[in-house]
């Protein structure tokens, strides 16, 4: 898998020399898409916050640990890591909930762990799909997306389920 | 969100008052200590991420894929309106790119102009099922969160990340041409 190493940095250097062959000022421009990162820190931390505070207070009142081994026979039956279940849960409604799970998750499984690859491989793949359809949908009044909603969520799960068949065999 | 936030806090709060009092408050803290860390990776994160998109996008490369998109785009959503074309077109490119904050108001005024085209229905579902599939050249967040946490090969996620996005794409375009039919107009 070692060429995936190389992929960043050839893609860095493509896009610089596309800039600067097209006289683009690179340092100025690099500076002003870092501005862009501050005003979405600072609407992105309180919900990360929120949703930390409650996974927390999930885990230490062993409310996580019941749902993990109410929902354990579903999850292997699928071949899905009984911990990540709760990763799986969150990842519709929230996008910050589902980072902030996935952090917990590489910190106590390690990130090399088949554990790590699976969390990663599901955050990484799909959308927040009821969070998506509140935004998106939010200007359609005359009908209520209860379809494409179920699709794209069904959609989501099966290839979750996927990815972390995925991280087994490659 | 908040029905979850609020049954969920309610229930969690009660079992740890029942189990041991004590740790409630040491805990909420706990929670909020790692917002703050997963902020500052995020932070770093951003800053190298957008800065370098944002150099992509003036070298035009945002713009270049658009014109890509398009003449595929006007197929899979059945649709002639430029306007929405091209707002699908920004959209989709700038989500692959990795620029959801650019990719956003795109979408959903791409979803309000295919609300007149001639397969409305149709159209909006399948932008929407497209844009759940999250397919992305760099999923830098998932790569960054793990090269913090110490990943010795970060990468190694990044072919079942795109065959499960992949996945997404092609269930989800499946089943949305199973539920709104075949026919063209």
């Amino acid at each position: 898998m070692s060429w995936t190493l190389y992929i960043l940095p050839v893609l860095f250097a493509v896009v610089l020399i596309i800039a600067a062959v097209r006289k683009v000022k690179a340092y100025d421009c690099f500076a002003e898409g870092v501005k862009g990162a501050i005003p979405l820190l600072y609407s992105l931390f309180p919900y990360i916050a929120a949703v930390s505070v409650l996974t927390e207070l999930f885990e230490v009142s062993g409310l996580s640990d019941g749902l993990r081994r109410a929902l354990t026979p579903a999850f292997s039956a699928l071949g899905v890591p009984k911990e990540i279940a709760p990763l799986f849960l969150i990842k519709p409604f929230s996008g910050s909930g589902s980072l902030s799970v996935l952090g917990e998750l590489l910190s106590n499984y390690g990130a090399d762990s088949y554990i790590g690859r699976c969390a990663s491989v599901v955050y990484a793949s799909g959308e927040t799909v009821f969070y998506l359809s509140a935004i998106y949908f939010a200007g359609v009044k005359d009908k209520k997306p209860t379809l494409p909603v179920l699709i794209a969520f069904a959609a989501n799960f099966f290839s979750a389920v996927l990815g972390c068949l995925f991280c087994r065999i490659l | 969100m908040n029905a979850l936030f609020l049954v969920v806090f309610l229930i969690s709060a009660a079992l740890v008052a029942i189990r041991d009092p004590a740790s409630f408050l040491p805990a909420l803290l706990t929670g909020a200590g790692k917002a703050v860390t997963i902020c500052l990776s995020l932070a770093a994160v951003y800053a190298v991420w957008m800065g370098f998109l944002k150099i992509a996008e003036e070298a035009g490369l945002l713009r270049a894929m658009s014109r890509g998109i398009k003449p595929i785009s006007k197929k899979l959503f059945r649709t002639e309106d430029e306007k929405a074309l091209e707002q699908i077109a920004v959209n989709l490119s700038a989500n692959f790119l990795g620029m959801g904050g650019a990719a956003t108001p795109a979408g959903i005024s791409a979803v309000r102009l295919l609300g007149a085209s001639k397969q409305a229905d149709y159209a909006r579902a399948m932008f929407f099922v497209v844009n759940c599939s999250g397919l992305q050249l760099i999923p830098s967040t998932a790569l960054a969160l793990r090269v913090q946490a110490g990943a010795e090969n970060a990468y190694s996620i990044l072919l079942p990340v795109y065959l499960s996005s992949l996945a997404a794409l092609l269930i989800g375009m499946a089943l949305v041409m199973l539920g709104y039919g075949r026919k063209r107009t």
